[in-house]
Parts: structure tokens; sequence; C-alpha cells
């Protein structure tokens, strides 16, 4: 696109438009609607399939498609002549002929396009007398999407999104004429993580949602905009709300956010909200039912007073800005500690999160679709934060941006990349030294990874604008080395580059602003002496922590060695632990308080590229749960402590106010879209960054990556790291229409690990380490680098984290099962 | 004489004025309207009462009256007529419907479409009995019957289920013959 701008007349009216944009763009920005079923430009090119949107040029004798017709300067178009209204109404009269009409029946009705559009430009009488096409209805075209063929206008739409957006090529159009209907190879299901967007997406009821299959009409409903907190995409989303319960989620476009897609786990995790587990009122240890409020706001208190003076800690997991806030608050203030982390094992340290979250340093997520080049390092983005797999594939589609992922498992990525790479787990920073060196051409002396390392260097090195998105544990207690690359890329220098963080906690780095940091206070200001989780872990088993707060977290699901966690929470004198469900933990708990749905909150996260957005309460709590900042106040009112903090609108005014760089920004910034508070009033605020002490980066590694490779006399069989899915958790094993997706304990290795240890894909085996056995079921991928394999974390049973000390490689025995 | 507030001869425009009140020529015409009006209610002595004996008997109504609503069946098939498609609740002006749709199951089917309606409730006490349900329904499935005896002494009993809608009402209102 040139980018020039010219004008040109659409029904008498002068219109500015850019050259190459498509004529239909350009009119509905001078408010003339052309009606349209097959044409939406997330989905690319345009087809010109439903012959919907034509348009009358002058010059030109026959009727165009103003979809797929460029703009010329001095274009002159007629959307409201005879020939054009007969051309439409002619349309609409053939789509009809083959539409069942069964509108009163059909979930689409009332917020149907093809209703919208017979009504306003359709003929309102059909010739057709003979008998419908007939194709058997509704079919599951997967567990979670009916198709109903008859309904279906053949616009290609969900034929472009699974071939251009997310890339799974599984739907296609079958047979030919009128028998042409959607359909999979072999009519197997189509199972993807985002084909949720395909019910988004059908102009007409072809494709619907089981989940919302007869819930609700338009007008039944309302429509709440917020914020999914799932993973740390947080995809910008709206509520279907019937009844105040969710009956459905949909997209709401944002494209500095989601870009108007979302995953199958955000679209279809609403139904967990009303699971049977779900915690509904604050219960005691040992009490059968629930207790009052009161007493177990009380009870809470009493317990952590009644620790020693910095014998208390606070872990935080999925909370937002207000609740992290108020959590180290009330550590820090109310019970003078300074053990407050959030995450699972390690984190980043306070001096390289102020280095790497430098504005200069970061980048937003649309700095993604203009990048020369994207690097994904220690991340793959469809299990981490999926709308940046889609966001990175069309990247590479639409714009030839060359991609490099240096990962230690396989990614989804893979396959469109330029360069694609393993390192070996827990190597990461010998990676970056060795990418850094071949960057700076010193290619010389020692390398673990020469020939990868220069592999995805020559990728990056001619590249301008580069987005680096790495994930958390890349920066894990050392962060030096990707400060390196950063400067080896010239990263500060370039517009649009940056670096994108992919954080394992959704509000990971809104809670590291708050203040929920062992050595860090909010606005990441520099604090002494708090205990880490793996600090706390210890100190709970030596007595040295007797009081433990944990909110919206589950370490013997979540964290690494299940049976070191056990042990610590049951040493703990009293925990009190704020959950969404019973699970393991909330059993060990002294007291469980119930936490809210992202539904249901009232709050601001902030997205790994510094946007502040806000999550609205949508739906009503169930059972008698109370807004969670409100039970952090009154708890903390009850240790002796005031926060002054009586409404969300005033905590988050307490933050902004202890935040420097978030001061400023008011409800109203953040709006619905969110704002970055590196464009808001106060970015200058942000901590500086520390002078570099002029000597060469030198990184120090625990274990030396060399000794990891494979060699005969181990006493092991194969080094063995974990990975989280996206489909393990409550979000599959409480949510009956996800149920199918919950994944089974898998033990991945490459083929030369598999034909060494004599297993095949299929088999079972056990993987112990140190006395700790789990069984799982092989899988053998290509690109996985030999000599490492991986388990799932966090699945319901045979969880990986019963095998690692802290997150880390298991040196692994493997058994077949059997044998 | 009885003072008028205005005088004849101040008239802005020429105005028709009966006679004046009193006098022989009033008694007179007092008591010769009283035999006109007299003349009307003897003429109609003969034709006996007019008066109907609510509640013993019931004013019949017209075939179009629209009193509370009436939900169908099939006659072969017993199958409910409505398929829960909410354009009634979307039509009405008084939010007084309220449809829950659920998917039929083969082998037990309740409607004879995809769905039906699981919950179909109007709340009387807000229904302004216009019939626009009526007329948005597309297969009939609701229409305004000729019942008007909907009075009780609880709101709660005035929202009708789809139970109470499929019945049939217990005493039937007699409708008004042809020409009647």
């Amino acid at each position: 696109m040139s980018g020039k701008e010219i004008t040109l007349i659409v029904d008498g009216r002068e219109v500015a438009a850019t050259e190459g944009e498509m004529l239909h763009d350009a009119a509905k920005r001078g408010d003339v609607e052309i009606p349209v079923f097959c044409y939406e430009p997330k989905l690319g090119e345009p087809v010109g399939a439903c012959r919907m949107c034509l348009v009358e040029i002058e010059g030109i004798p026959k009727l165009q498609t103003s979809c797929s017709t460029p703009v010329r300067d001095g274009m002159v178009v007629h959307t409201r002549t005879d020939q054009v209204k007969h051309a439409q109404s002619a349309v609409v009269e053939f789509l009809l002929v083959n539409h069942p009409l069964d509108c009163p029946v059909c979930d689409k009705g009332g917020e149907c396009p093809l209703q919208d559009i017979t009504m306003g430009w359709g003929p309102g009488k059909t010739r057709f007398t003979d008998d419908k096409r007939h194709f058997q209805k509704p079919i599951e075209l997967s567990p979670l999407v009916a198709i109903d063929r008859e309904r279906c206008l053949h616009c290609y739409r969900f034929v472009r999104f699974s071939q251009e957006v997310a890339e799974d090529e599984q739907l296609q159009l079958l047979e030919r004429g009128d028998r042409t209907f959607v359909g999979t190879f072999d009519d197997r299901p189509y199972v993807a993580p985002f084909h949720g967007n395909i019910t988004d997406l059908c102009p007409v009821g072809a494709l619907t949602n089981y989940t919302y299959r007869f819930r609700a009409r338009p007008w039944d409903v309302e429509q709440a905009g917020s914020v999914c907190t799932l993973c740390p995409s947080q995809c910008n989303v709206s509520f279907t709300v019937r009844d105040e319960q969710v009956k459905r989620v949909v997209a709401r476009d944002n494209p500095d956010v989601d870009d108007g897609w979302l995953c199958d786990r955000g679209r279809y995790g609403f139904e967990m909200f009303a699971a049977e587990e779900r915690v509904t009122e604050p219960r005691l240890k040992g009490a059968a039912g629930g207790a009052d409020w009161q007493a177990a706001i009380e009870k809470a208190a009493a317990g952590l007073k009644a620790a020693g003076v910095g014998k208390v800690a606070a872990i935080v997991g999925d909370a937002s800005n207000e609740e992290g806030y108020l959590v180290q608050r009330i550590m820090r203030e109310a019970l003078d500690s300074e053990n407050v982390a959030a995450g699972r094992a390690y984190g980043i340290l306070r001096h390289d999160l102020v280095d790497i979250s430098q504005p200069a340093l970061s980048a937003r997520v649309r700095d993604i679709d203009a990048a020369d080049a994207i690097l994904v390092i220690g991340t793959d983005p469809l299990h981490d934060s999926p709308i940046l797999d889609l966001r990175i594939r069309k990247a590479v589609r639409r714009n030839g941006t060359k991609l490099a992922v240096a990962t230690e498992r396989p990614t989804t990525l893979d396959g469109g990349a330029d360069a694609a790479v393993r390192y070996i787990p827990n190597a990461t920073g010998a990676f970056l030294d060795d990418l850094v060196k071949s960057l700076s051409g010193s290619g010389d002396g020692e390398s673990h990874f020469g020939a990868d390392a220069s592999q995805i260097a020559d990728v990056l090195r001619d590249a301008e604008k580069v987005v680096v998105v790495w994930g958390e544990n890349v920066a894990w207690g050392d962060g030096r080395g990707l400060l390196a690359l950063a400067e080896a890329l010239n990263i500060a220098e370039h517009d649009g580059a940056g670096m994108l963080e992919v954080p394992e906690l959704a509000n990971a780095r809104g809670l590291r602003e708050v203040g929920c940091m062992p050595e860090a206070g909010p606005g990441l200001s520099q604090r002494l002496g708090g205990m880490g989780v793996a600090g706390i872990r210890d100190g709970l088993q030596s007595g040295e922590i007797e009081s433990l707060i944990l909110f919206g977290v589950d370490p013997i699901r979540d964290f690494p060695n299940t049976a070191r966690w056990k042990s610590a929470l049951a040493a703990a004198d009293h925990v009190v632990c704020f959950s969404m469900f019973e699970n393991k933990t909330t059993a060990l708990a002294d007291v469980v308080f119930p936490l809210e749905s992202h539904a249901e909150k009232d709050g601001t996260i902030t997205h790994p590229d510094g946007r502040l957005q806000r999550v609205r309460p949508s739906a009503s709590r169930p059972g008698d749960i109370r807004p969670n900042w409100g039970i952090l106040a009154e708890l903390s009112l009850a240790l002796g402590f005031d926060t002054g903090i009586s409404s969300q609108p005033s905590a988050f005014a307490a933050l902004a106010g202890e935040v420097p760089f978030y001061a400023g920004i008011t409800d109203g910034d953040i709006g619905g879209r969110g704002i970055r508070w590196q464009e808001g009033p106060a970015a200058a605020a942000f901590p500086t960054r520390p002078e570099p002490s002029g000597d060469p980066v030198e990184l120090v590694f625990e274990n030396e990556p060399g000794e990891t490779t494979y060699t005969e006399a181990r006493s092991y069989d194969l080094d063995v790291s974990t990975y989280r899915d996206l489909w393990v958790g409550p979000i599959t094993e409480l949510n009956p229409p996800l149920r199918f997706l919950s994944p089974r304990q898998t033990l991945e290795l490459s083929p030369g690990d598999a034909e060494r240890l004599k297993l095949e894909g299929g088999d079972e085996v056990t993987v112990s380490q140190n006395g700790s056995t789990i069984r799982a079921r092989v899988a053998v991928r290509e690109r996985m680098r030999d000599g490492t394999g991986f388990l799932i974390e966090g699945t319901a049973s045979d969880n990986a984290n019963a095998l690692p000390d802290l997150a880390g490689t298991i040196a692994a025995k493997i058994a077949k099962v059997g044998e | 004489m009885t003072e008028f507030p205005y005088l004849k001869d101040q008239d802005a425009v020429e105005v028709q004025r009966g006679p004046e009140p009193g006098g022989v020529g009033g008694a007179y015409r007092a008591f010769g309207e009283t035999l006109r009006g007299l003349k009307t209610t003897m003429a109609r002595l003969i034709e006996g009462p007019l008066t109907i004996q609510y509640p013993e008997e019931k004013t019949p109504v017209y075939p179009r009256f629209r009193g509370r609503h009436k939900l169908h069946k099939f006659e072969d098939t017993g199958l409910e007529k409505c398929v829960g498609c909410s354009l009634c609740a979307a039509a009405c002006p008084a939010d007084c419907i309220r449809v829950v749709a659920a998917e039929n199951i083969p082998g037990d089917r309740v409607s004879a479409g995809e769905r039906y309606a699981a919950v179909y409730e109007i709340n009387l006490s807000r229904c302004i009995f216009c019939g626009y349900c009526e007329i948005a329904c597309p297969f009939d499935a609701i229409t305004m019957g000729h019942d008007y005896e909907m009075a009780d002494y609880d709101r709660d009993d005035l929202i009708f289920t789809k139970e109470m809608l499929l019945a049939e009402p217990i005493e039937r209102t007699p409708l008004r013959a042809e020409g009647e």
C-alpha cells in the first residue's frame, strides 16, 4: 500500500481514502454502507464470494464487487442506482433460495447479518417454490461447534480463518455447486485452539456454539465488556449475560491487544464459574459447611497475628492489581513482613526488571505486526499466551516478517519460522550468550550452541525493527543475557523494536509493579530482605515462616515438588487460602475465602506490554462471595491496620498514588481499551536504569550446560523438563464442555531418544526421580532436541510437578509399564 | 331577577340563547321535557330488563376480543407449536414474557422444531393485552384467548406458566353470536 491520500466520490459524497484501500472500507468511512457477507479485512485478501457488495463505478460497464476493488483517485461510485438495487435484491433472493429460513429456531436469529441485509436490501418476496437443499442438521463440527449446512452461504470466512489466521488448514468447502458444504477431511472433528472464532465470523447461523445453543436471544441479554484474565494475553472480551449469569463470551476487538480473536480457553472457559467445586462462602478448617464472614476474617487475622514478627508470608497468583496491592500492604504494613512473592518458583530480580522494563526497550503488541523480524525465545505462545501465536502468524503471513524461534520444546510456530532451534532446558543463559556473541560477530571462543545461535543470528542480524517475545523463565534469576541481547539488537535505538514478555501469571506485570515482589515494593521501589516462593517453602518447613496467605495459587498442583509443598503446608501453623475452587491446597488451609471470577471482579490489570486494562463486573457472584478487595481491606482492619480503602476506585487511587508511573491515569483514561503507562502522563517516573558498570557481561550458570549432554555413562535415561499445557487445570476439568480437552500425562521425546530407549509412540511408561514416580504415555515428536524429554505440569493425575525440586530438569529413569 | 355576569347587548358576536328561566313558560318547558324523556322509558318498558347478572352471567365477547393468552399444540401429534424463539418476548411492549429455550431430545420431543420453550411465562399483571405477541409468533403458537377474569389475591399467581397457558380455561367465556 502506497499510503497516498486520494479522494473519490461515493453517492455524491466526497470521500478521502488511501490508495490501494478497498472500496468498501473507503465508502464505510464516508458513511455509505455497502452490504457484505464474505468480506472481513481481518481474514486477509478479499475473495468476492458472496456478490453482495456490487456497486456501479462510472466508466466500468458491469457492476463491481466493492470489497475487492481498490480505490482510484477520482473514482465515481454509485451504490443506490436501480441497477445496483436490482443486483442486490437478486443476490439476496439467490442466497435465500437454499437458506432454510428457520430463523425462529436458529441461534443467530436477532443478530444475523443475513436477516439484517435481507430486511435492508432484499426483495421481501421469493419466487422459489421448489424443495430446498437438504442436509442432515445439526452436525457436530467439533464437540463445541455445531454446523448446520443448510444455512451456509458459502462465504468462505471460516475457510479463510482456518487457512490464513489459525493456519490449521482443517476446514474446507467440499463438493461443488449447490452440493457444496463445509467440512473437514474425512469428517474428523475440527479441534484447534482457536476454532471458536468461526462462530463469531459466520454471517448466518451455520456455525453455532454448543455452549450457547438455545440459551438466549439478543434481546434477552446484556453485553458486558471486560477483559479475560485466564492468560497474559488479556484479550478484551464481551460477556453475554442473561439472568446475571454468563452465557457466552465473544471477542471485543482491540487491535492493541487481541486483534479481535479469542482462544477457545477464553471463549468456552466460562462454564467453570458455575462449577460445583467453586468456593462460594468462607470456610474454616474442620467445620462442616460455610462460616460467617466476620468469624472467618477474625480467625484469619488471629492466625496471622499469632505468628512471630517477619514469620508471615504471602504468595499471589491470579489477582488484579488492587488485590495484589492490598496483599502486599497487609504483609508490609499490617504484618511488617517483606515476604511477598508472585509466581511459582523463581522470579525476575528487581534490578533486571527495572532494566528490561524501560519504556525504550518495551514493545507494544502492535509492534509485532510491523516488525522486520521476531525472535521468540523461551516460550511457546500457543500455550503461554495463545493470542500472540495468531499475532505472530499474521505478521509472518501478511508482512513477510522474519521469524526466529529458540525454545526448549517444539512450538507451533516452528513451521513458519525462518529458523527454529532447540536448546537444553535451563540453559537459556548459555544460549543467549552464544546468540549475543554471534550477533556481535565475536563468535570465537567457547560456545555450546554455536551453530544454532548463528542460525538465529542470521535471521535477526540485518533487521532493524526486532521484537523479542521472551518467556519469563529466560530472565529468572539473571536478566543480563536478555539485556545483552537487547543491546546487541540495538532495540532501544529503533522505533518499533522492543521486548515483549510472556509471563507465567496472567497479571504478572501488574503484580510486580504494585509490589508483589520480595525485593520490590509498589512502583518497583527497592526493598530488602524478603523471601521468594522457594524461600517461603523452605521457611515453612524449617519453621522460619509460620503463617501463610495464598491468594489465587494452588501450590500443590502448580508448583514444582508437590511432596515438599504438601509437607510445607502441613507444617505451617496457619494458612489463609483465597481460592476460586476447592482443591488439594484449600483442603489443607485453615481459612478458605472465596475468590471472584474475572466475570465478577472489578479491578485493573496490566498487560505484559504495560497496558492497564479494567476488568468490569459483569455477572452476579454465586453464593455468598464478596468482592476480593473488600475482604482484604477488612482483613487488614482486623489486623489493626486501616488501609483507608472502601471501594474499587479508592483501591486504584491508592495504588496509583504509590506506583509513580501509574500516577495520573484515571479510570476514564483506561476506558474500554486500556492505556499503556508508557504513554501515560507519568511514564518518566519509572525507576531509572542503574549506570552500566562497564564490565563485560559474564554469565554464571548453576549447571554447566555441557554436563547435561547425553553420555552413556549416566545413571539416568533422560533429562526431562516440564511445560504448562494450554488445556491443563480447572479450566478443562471443572468445565463440562471442555473436559474432553483435559490432557493426559504425556512424555514427549525425540525420535532418537525413542529409539535409544526402545520406546514407541503410545507406550505407557513410568518416569521416576528420587523415589517419585508418575505414569505417562509416550509421544515421539520431531524437532525435539535429543536427550531432552517433556512432561506436562499440573495434570489432574500423574502431575509432573511431583518430580522436580524447583523448576528445572528431572534426571529421570524411564521404564515401560509391564516390563 | 338573576344578575347575569354579561349583558346581552354587549355580545361581540350574535349569540343564540335559550329562553330566560322561571315563569310559566319555564314550568311548561320542564314538564314537557320530562314527558319526552319518559316516552323513551315507557317505550322500552315492555322489552324487559337488559342487566346482565355478573358473575352468574357473563358478557359474551367478540371473536377478536383480546383476553388471556393461550398456547397451542398440534392436534394430530400433540407437540407444542411453540419453538421458544422468543419473538413474542421481543415484540412485547410491557416486557412481560420470559422464554428460556432448550433443545429437543430425539425420542422425547416437546415441540416440532429443534428447540422448544423450557420456560414460558407471562406476567399477566404487567400484560397490556395488546396482542403483539400473537402477531409476532411465526408458528401461531400463542393466541389471545377470550378469558378476562384474571383477578387474583397474589401477584405471584398472575405469572402464568407454560402449563397454565397450554391448559384449556376452566370456564369458557361465552362468545357473541354472528351479527349480535
